[in-house]
């Protein structure tokens, strides 16, 4: 029965979130998407009530980990724009795999030079360190 | 939301909601036949099927769009429970500190410019350009950052599951390439670049390269959806 209780707060505290973040922006007329301000909405009383995550994730675990079915009719409705991908596609695979394999490649290179910058330096600290205790 | 329930309980809607949840359970099977790798992605086989279907009984797209908009619906309070597994690394994300912050600004910038630079060198329509801009972050934020900017959500999701299937296929060969041995690194870069897929990848990798490319997932995905409306609001 509590499960059942969590469920329902958690279900309830995202569509909450969900409502009001279409709510602000419509009425104020910002620039961001209302599902985002709803994300960011959730992850405020997340922060604020800890004992929320609970619920939330009792609600959201399964829905999130099976969402790719919720972009099935999105993605059909890519043939209307068939003849727009046929015309560009070799600009669109070039953007999609080149540069993509391209970021993906220089990312890892830049984050591990960025973390080995910080191991080097640990571990000179901890050899200065040594020859002080010496 | 309540034109969405009504048509998923006309009989159309029935239909086509069974048709899309047994596609979906095929395709998971496929999936898992397939020892997950990332070409057999579940919403492929799912929109193979569902295809195979509507030619098979010569209907129009758009009335399966109609019969199934309650999954459409559903999109929006899923992206907002997209802050679950935010909440969940925040702690980790103070732990790594600026040196993950960098890393996925680099990654975050670098993927979807130099994509949109290539559709600009070869003079594409501009609402294909703008859409190749969310190409790198998780489907549902991509759609709706789309949206706002003139992008087209449905290339988007297109768009996006296809940067994730080959962050994930080349991303063995990429990292010997670059000569990046750090797990790390590389959970980074899969989750910053190919959002969700990279991170499915990344988990068959190990725990470790898993956490960091969730990671990378969540905070590009925040930081692009953020940033991009923002960008063309001010300055187009």
């Amino acid at each position: 029965m509590q499960n059942v209780k969590d469920v329902f707060i958690g279900a309830a505290s995202v569509f909450a979130a969900y409502y009001l973040g279409l709510l602000i922006v419509s009425a104020t007329s910002l620039f961001i998407p209302g599902p985002l301000l709803g994300l960011f909405i959730l992850l405020g009383a997340l922060f604020c009530l800890p004992q929320l995550e609970s619920c939330v994730a009792r609600a959201v675990t399964v829905p999130l980990k099976h969402m790719s079915l919720l972009f099935v009719p999105a993605v059909l409705g890519v043939s209307a724009y068939w003849g727009d991908i046929k015309s560009n596609a070799l600009a669109i695979i070039i953007a999609i795999v080149i540069t993509t394999s391209f970021s993906l490649g220089i990312t890892a290179w830049f984050s591990q030079r960025l973390f080995n910058s910080k191991k080097t330096k640990a571990i000179a600290n901890t050899k200065s360190n040594g020859h002080l205790d010496d | 939301m309540i034109e969405a329930f009504n048509r998923a309980m006309s009989l159309s809607g029935v239909f086509w909601l069974s048709i899309s949840l047994i596609s979906y359970l095929i395709a998971l099977w496929a999936n898992k036949k397939c020892k997950g790798h990332p070409a057999a992605h579940p919403i492929i086989v799912t929109a193979l099927l569902i295809s195979l279907g509507l030619y098979l009984s010569n209907t129009q797209v758009s009335e399966y769009q109609r019969a199934a908009s309650l999954l459409h619906w559903l999109l929006g309070p899923i992206t907002v429970a997209l802050a679950l597994p935010i909440y969940r690394q925040w702690q980790k994300l103070r732990h790594f500190g600026w040196r993950l912050f960098a890393s996925i600004l680099l990654g975050g910038v670098l993927a979807p410019v130099s994509a949109w630079l290539t559709l600009f060198v070869f003079d594409t329509p501009s609402a294909i350009q703008f859409t190749m801009l969310a190409k790198s972050i998780t489907t549902p934020l991509a759609m709706e950052s789309s949206a706002q900017i003139g992008g087209i959500p449905a290339l988007a999701a297109v768009f996006v599951i296809v940067t994730g299937i080959v962050g994930a296929v080349m991303a063995s060969v990429t990292f010997s390439l670059f000569n990046v041995e750090s797990r790390q690194a590389q959970g980074i870069a899969l989750g910053t670049v190919a959002h969700a897929v990279g991170t499915a990848k990344a988990i068959q990798m190990g725990e470790d390269v898993a956490a960091m490319a969730t990671l990378g997932l969540c905070v590009n995905g925040i930081f692009t959806a953020l940033a991009l409306p923002v960008v063309f609001g001010l300055f187009i």
